[in-house]
């Protein structure tokens, strides 16, 4: 059962992961260029329709993508790194450092991080590299705990004590015998936030905060609201392409702890 | 037990009012960090020069960074967040108008989210590895992995737009003004799409959650010493299992609220619904920052509050918690 969950996110992710990095292969159309035809029904010029000002709603998903992965992929580096360094201090050194360490964390996890992202974004203007900051500054505390739970067991193993003895210090400790026994947390960590920094980059375009010249499936949907009673089209495929991934991911990363 | 909750309310508000606190002096830096003048940030696009200097006098921007920190402060904590840009009327005035709308659908949701959540979990822990098991755990994955906004256009495109069973936007009917009863049937008619929208978030994380916290007390001694005493089976289920169970439960409804109130934020842009939400997306639109930051202050409270309050639920049910 468990292995079936896993082989279906791979599944997912492989398909839109193909889909999205060969978009040339599939489709000619640009996903910018207008067209003539206008919120045209999908047919086979159009496998998924065309929006209001005559674009390619097929080009727009396999390259929206590109948009929606780079996001998610770089902002899920930026929290796994620093999830990972906080966790990782905080679990070895305990005391003090630890105390402040996990305050500051748990304020992270009340203040409500999607609330935080759209008054900073609003304010100091959208633009991809402003989103992947926002995101991956907001969203560390989960790999962090993980982290720090798993470090405070390894923390009394006897490597690490013997490492200790034969004179390492603790970066080199931290780095070469704590770090590689934490790496599948890790792996798992950073499935779940690639989903999670996807999904919060579409909550962004969605109130109007994406970059209209690199139009993600947040930004897609968004335009979709606008013709929901008339082109149906225009939620539905961007919204599979975004859940399809989103549930891959998680599949994968459930499949993987 | 008067004296217990007291001590646990304090406590638990030493850990909140430092929150708060810290949610204001962010508002404050964020309005710093913005590019170009903070007092042009708060009047708007295109202000009078006269109106650009009240705010300067307002808000102490001609004195020292410090000076003008605990002006901002000392506005926010006595609910001065400022005049909005667009209707003119004070931040807070405006928030209050909105925000029983956002309750309603808010806390709606989050009852109808609870109780299926946890029905779902515990029928779920109760056969755990069974069809019915990997069903309910496959589909609060999906739930869980599906935008709400995209759920919401989703119900819209199914029940509004082509079966037309419910309406797709508004809080009551636009041309007909009810009253009494017929209009409360008629707001719990344009309840019922949004309100669906929003729980399936919640539900699927309460529903995950408590399924992992309910296999693991259908595991402990006290589940088999109820059982070898002839407890019947719902018994020990809800009477002995679940009491421990629910802690896991309260605390994900805890954490979530902040994830719940973003998602009504963008539900309410769906179905057009009057409250908070909506108010976020125009004051974003419209570049009205008073109204952003100060709904902004105004949410992150409640939600501070809202964990708070689910803290202190748990420490009462756990007395291992209250320490």
């Amino acid at each position: 059962m468990r292995n079936t969950a896993t082989v279906i996110g791979a599944v997912l992710v492989a398909i839109v992961g193909i889909g999205v990095v060969c978009a040339p292969l599939f489709t000619s159309a640009d996903p910018l260029a207008l067209g003539p035809d206008r919120l045209l029904d999908p047919a086979w010029d159009h496998p998924f329709g065309t929006d209001d000002l005559g674009r390619d709603t097929f080009a727009r998903v396999l390259y929206g993508g590109r948009v929606s992965l780079v996001i998610g992929l770089f902002s899920a580096a930026l929290s796994v790194v620093l999830g990972m360094t906080v966790g990782m201090l905080a679990g070895f050194f305990g005391g003090a450092l630890d105390e402040g360490l996990m305050r500051i964390t748990e304020a992270f996890q009340i203040v409500p991080k999607l609330l935080v992202a759209v008054v900073v974004v609003a304010m100091i203007g959208s633009g991809l590299t402003n989103e992947v900051l926002v995101i991956g500054l907001l969203s560390w505390p989960g790999t962090a705990r993980v982290i720090r739970g798993r470090v405070q067991v390894i923390r009394h193993e006897e490597f690490i004590a013997a490492a200790e003895m034969s004179g390492a210090l603790w970066p080199r400790v931290l780095v070469r015998h704590v770090a590689p026994n934490v790496m599948s947390f890790l792996l798992v960590s950073a499935s779940l936030q690639v989903a999670s920094a996807i999904m919060s980059e579409s909550f962004l375009s969605f109130l109007g905060l994406g970059d209209p010249a690199h139009p993600s499936w947040g930004l897609l949907l968004q335009q979709g609201q606008l013709f929901l009673d008339e082109a149906w089209w225009l939620t539905t495929f961007p919204g599979i392409a975004l859940a399809a991934t989103i549930l891959g991911l998680n599949l994968l990363g459930d499949g993987l702890r | 037990m008067i004296s217990v909750v007291a001590r646990l309310l304090l406590r638990r508000a030493l850990l909140a009012v430092p929150l708060v606190f810290a949610v204001v002096a962010l508002t404050f830096f964020f309005i710093r960090l913005a590019p170009g003048d903070p007092a042009q940030i708060l009047a708007g696009d295109a202000p009078t020069p006269e109106f650009l200097a009240q705010i300067r006098a307002e808000y102490g921007l001609d004195q020292p960074v410090w000076t003008q920190f605990l002006a901002f402060l000392g506005k926010a904590v006595t609910g001065d967040f400022g005049t909005s840009l667009y209707t003119r009327q004070p931040v807070f005035t405006v928030i209050l108008e909105r925000f029983p709308a956002t309750v309603l659908m808010t806390g709606t949701a989050m009852v109808v989210a609870s109780i299926a959540g946890i029905l779902l979990g515990v029928a779920s822990a109760r056969r755990a590895g069974s069809h019915i098991d990997t069903l309910i755990s496959g589909a609060s994955l999906l739930g869980y992995s599906m935008p709400g906004f995209w759920v919401g256009q989703l119900l819209v495109l199914l029940f509004a737009v082509s079966l037309d069973w419910f309406p797709a936007t508004g809080m009551e009917a636009a041309r007909a003004t009810y009253t009494g009863w017929r209009h409360v049937e008629d707001v719990a008619w344009h309840m019922v799409l949004p309100v669906t929208t929003l729980s399936v978030f919640l539900l699927t994380m309460i529903a995950r959650f408590t399924r992992a916290a309910m296999i693991e007390a259908l595991d402990q001694d006290y589940v088999l010493v109820a059982e070898a005493k002839g407890a019947s089976r719902n018994r020990v289920l809800w009477h002995h299992a679940f009491r421990n169970a629910c802690v896991t439960t309260i605390t994900v409804i805890g954490l979530e609220f902040g994830a719940v109130l973003a998602g009504a934020v963008v539900v309410e842009i769906v179905f057009g619904w009057p409250g908070l939400g909506r108010l976020f997306y125009d004051a974003i639109y419209r570049r009205d920052f008073p109204l952003l930051t100060g709904a902004f202050m105004f949410s992150s409270t409640v939600v501070i509050l809202v964990n708070m309050v689910s803290d202190i639920a748990c420490a009462l049910l756990d007395p291992r918690i209250r320490r």
